[in-house]
């Protein structure tokens, strides 16, 4: 690990990536946070990352909750916490997570209990597999800098 | 990540601040060189989506402006508040958990008339729909894309061009303000053209005087001299507003006594005020000479400015647009929109007077082919096309108050007459219809051609037309009418001055509607004959020329055009018959009801409205008719004026209450749906 160079890294996170953007996981809005990231905030993307999946941990857990009970389920609530994990999600330009989101939202605006239900499953599962690509990329992110010489602190713990 | 977060801290948009707001642009902001701008714009970020609130945080910094963020609601907007003047622009999320991003909206609008743009990953055009309403100047859907930030500072610029204009919704508001632009061009020229009188200047000088007592405690509060009050009221709050106004009366209606009024948490003086400001712009707009006429007579115009500010304002306007031909119907019903401040209040309110408007256009583009049916259908149509027509009903009705007024020369009482028939016009169109028709059969044809040249003399004329009432049989039928119909209306029988007696119908439009709508009805009957001139002088100065032409043939069929407006429905009734005119005066107060909305004009509409929409299209069919008898006209016409009148006074009293209850109930896609027809 130590002796690779940067490049190897740089190849690795390309690759991850287009995967990622292959499978319509990520989408330009990640690139586009990329570019946002420069000398004055150097972990800008990994910043953004943290927040956005210690935020949406809460609202999936929000959810999860509301779905528990299949006859006191408030879905207007529902759709309240899907709007705002789709607005970051989309954001951070977690394509498929939102898409997911979408589909989740039209099940709970009909009030479809076992649709949101289906629908959360898939929802986990697509956060949870976006999460640890991300995380992945973040730690080649990390070797890339250690192997460059420069010195940052871990993205994602 | 706390380390992480830890190490960001040093940069000044590093995370760790987005629960606490932050509050450094401010200060730093005002050092920007203009030059720069937008550089520098200070904007304020509220969204409880911390991730968005990060990333929208960094591109607004990319795009080199001073950023403040806050993921809560509440604490963005005491932030608003205790820093009034340090933020150019709020951007804020729409569901918030501790306010609803459109209540933030509306407060900020209303507070501190700063453009607010919404913000939600929630793109479906209802969502969007509702932030167009709620009065925001933009909407954009998450994802955000830094391109779209980069452009925000148009909002800014726009809301201070605007800010004169009072417009509050972006989404509409461009194509509204060019229109407005338009009306607000014909306008002026109409009012130069009664500037010649004289008369005009002197009233609008003692309506500014008199503003400027009021506005300069909004002002005061106002420390951003730069911006305007913002109407983000709802069309519930805007009645209210109106409501209470009505209550005080316009001369009387303070800012802190509104608000008491209103009882409205949340509400400050400084946003009634404003508001109030606003709608005072918007009446003088819409009225323009009217207000004028109202200024000269003080202790008239003060009751009457504020009925007829409201309702007539907006009527005049319309008129005159459609008239002009300059503006189309829709376009009318925009602008009433805008001027009312409130997009969904305003919108109801601007329907309904440009339905209005349209009738009385339809009617009188019918009155030329003499199609009574397709008046109402396609009036706003026709009216534009049939401006001139219009025109020379004003006209009429100036020759007609010369006529009427003994006392009165017809060449002054054409001058003054005009200006303060414009006024009237302006403060209520049912008001200048009746005193143009009265004047119309007093005096058609001589009346006609001063008055053609003194379109805005016109106005006047419906001022005085209670006098040339009692002059004419006509006449004194009519100021009966007014008179019974208005309290103020007693002021009318003072011949004396145009002034005064333009003030005078002023106050019957005030005091009440359906007492507008009697006088109209007799003012129609004399109108018809005078209708082309005082409708050609009304519309616009431009016109006034024309007016005199086309009042030779043009009279009845200006007549009806004026009485479509206001009085349309009267003046058709007129022509008809005594019993045809109560008809037909229901029906346009049907109309009007629908448009009521207005103070002024919900209650002449509802006047008129107690009888039947219906009669719109029989006030045509009236018109036409009449026009060929029109001494056996004027005649019955002031007969069935004065049975009308004390029937439209009884009418009265329960139309103001349908229209109330109706305004509400009007919502403004009908009213627009009305004009379209």
């Amino acid at each position: 690990m130590l002796g690779m160079g940067a490049g190897r890294w740089e190849e690795d996170m390309s690759h991850l990536l287009a995967l990622l953007f292959h499978q319509g996981v990520l989408d330009e809005h990640f690139m586009q946070l990329q570019q946002l990231q420069d000398e004055s905030s150097p972990n800008f993307v990994s910043e953004v990352i943290s927040i956005y999946f210690r935020e949406s941990e809460k609202l999936l857990r929000n959810i999860r909750t509301l779905l528990l009970d299949r006859e006191c389920t408030d879905y207007r609530k529902i759709g309240v916490y899907l709007n705002h994990l789709m607005g970051s999600s989309s954001s951070i330009g977690a394509n498929l997570v939102r898409n997911v989101c979408v589909a989740f939202r039209a099940a709970s605006e009909h009030c479809n209990w076992a649709g949101c239900l289906r629908s959360l499953a898939v929802l986990e599962h697509e956060y949870c597999y976006l999460k640890n690509k991300l995380h992945e990329l973040f730690q080649i992110e990390q070797q890339r800098v250690l192997a460059a010489g420069v010195r940052y602190h871990p993205l994602l713990q | 990540m706390a380390a992480i977060q830890k190490l960001s801290v040093q940069n000044a948009n590093a995370g760790g601040s987005y629960s606490s707001c932050r509050v450094d642009a401010g200060e730093s902001t005002a050092l920007v060189a203009p030059e720069l701008f937008p550089a520098g714009l200070r904007v304020l970020v509220v969204d409880d989506d911390v991730t968005c609130l990060k990333i929208l945080e960094h591109m607004l910094q990319k795009c080199r402006y001073h950023v403040t963020t806050c993921s809560e609601a509440l604490k963005a907007l005491s932030l608003l508040r205790e820093r009034k003047g340090s933020f150019d622009v709020v951007i804020s999320d729409v569901h918030m958990p501790d306010m609803d991003g459109f209540k933030l909206l509306e407060l900020v609008g209303l507070e501190m008339d700063l453009p607010v743009i919404m913000m939600s990953a929630d793109g479906r055009t209802s969502a969007v729909m509702r932030g167009i309403k709620h009065g925001a100047c933009d909407y954009l859907i998450k994802p955000v894309r830094i391109e779209e930030l980069k452009n925000i500072w148009q909002h800014v610029v726009r809301k201070k061009w605007n800010e004169s204009k009072d417009v509050e919704h972006s989404g509409s508001v461009e194509d509204s303000d060019r229109q407005r632009r338009v009306g607000d061009e014909a306008e002026y020229d109409s009012l130069v053209n009664e500037g010649t009188d004289g008369s005009w200047k002197t009233p609008k000088k003692k309506r500014d005087s008199k503003d400027d007592e009021e506005d300069g405690e909004l002002e005061n509060e106002d420390p951003s001299a730069s911006k305007k009050p913002r109407v983000v009221w709802s069309v519930e709050l805007h009645q209210q507003f109106v409501n209470a106004v009505n209550q005080l009366g316009i001369d009387k209606a303070v800012p802190k006594r509104i608000l008491e009024l209103m009882n409205v948490p949340g509400l400050t003086r400084e946003n009634v005020a404003s508001h109030l400001q606003k709608f005072r712009l918007y009446l003088k707009r819409i009225s323009g000479v009217t207000q004028h006429q109202s200024a000269l007579s003080n202790p008239f115009c003060n009751p009457v400015e504020p009925n007829t500010k409201v309702g007539s304002l907006g009527r005049l306007d319309f008129h005159s647009l459609t008239a002009t031909g300059q503006i189309p119907p829709q376009t009318l019903a925009v602008l009433h929109a805008e001027l009312l401040g409130r997009p969904s209040g305003n919108v109801v309110l601007p329907v309904i007077d440009s339905p209005i408007l349209l009738q009385a256009s339809s009617q009188n583009s019918k009155f030329l082919p003499v199609e009574k049916e397709i008046a109402f259908g396609q009036p706003l149509f026709q009216c534009q096309s049939g401006i001139s027509k219009p025109f020379p009903p004003s006209g009429i009705n100036s020759q007609d108050v010369p006529s009427s007024f003994s006392s009165w020369p017809s060449n002054q009482l054409g001058v003054t007459g005009s200006n303060s028939e414009l006024g009237d016009m302006s403060n209520t169109q049912n008001n200048n219809l009746l005193m143009q028709m009265l004047q119309h059969q007093q005096e058609p044809f001589n009346l006609v051609v001063s008055e053609s040249h003194n379109a805005i003399n016109v106005r006047p004329s419906c001022l005085v037309v209670p006098t040339q009432l009692p002059n004419n049989l006509n006449g004194g039928n009519c100021s009966m009418p007014v008179n019974k119909n208005s309290m103020v209306v007693a002021p009318q029988p003072s011949n004396s001055t145009f002034n005064g007696s333009s003030i005078t119908f002023d106050y019957n439009i005030l005091s009440s509607q359906p007492t507008n709508v009697p006088l109209s009805m007799g003012r129609v009957a004399d109108g018809d004959f005078k209708k082309i001139g005082l409708l050609s002088s009304y519309s616009t100065p431009a016109s006034v020329s024309s007016p005199s032409v086309s009042s030779g043939s043009v009279c009845t069929n200006g007549g009806a055009g004026w009485r479509l407006h206001n009085s349309n429905m009267n003046f058709d009734s007129l022509n008809r018959s005594p019993g045809h005119l109560p008809n037909l005066c229901i029906p346009g107060t049907e109309v009007k009801s629908g448009t009521s909305v207005n103070y002024e004009h919900a209650r002449n509409l509802g006047f008129v409205g107690k009888g039947t929409c219906l009669p719109s299209r029989f006030a045509v069919d009236d018109i036409e008719s009449p026009t060929n008898d029109w001494n056996n006209i004027k005649t019955s016409v002031f007969d069935d004026v004065d049975k009308v009148k004390q029937e439209l006074n009884l009418d009265f009293l329960e139309g103001s209450k349908v229209d109330k209850t109706m305004l509400p109930n009007f919502p403004s896609n009908d009213f627009m749906g009305v004009l379209s027809k």
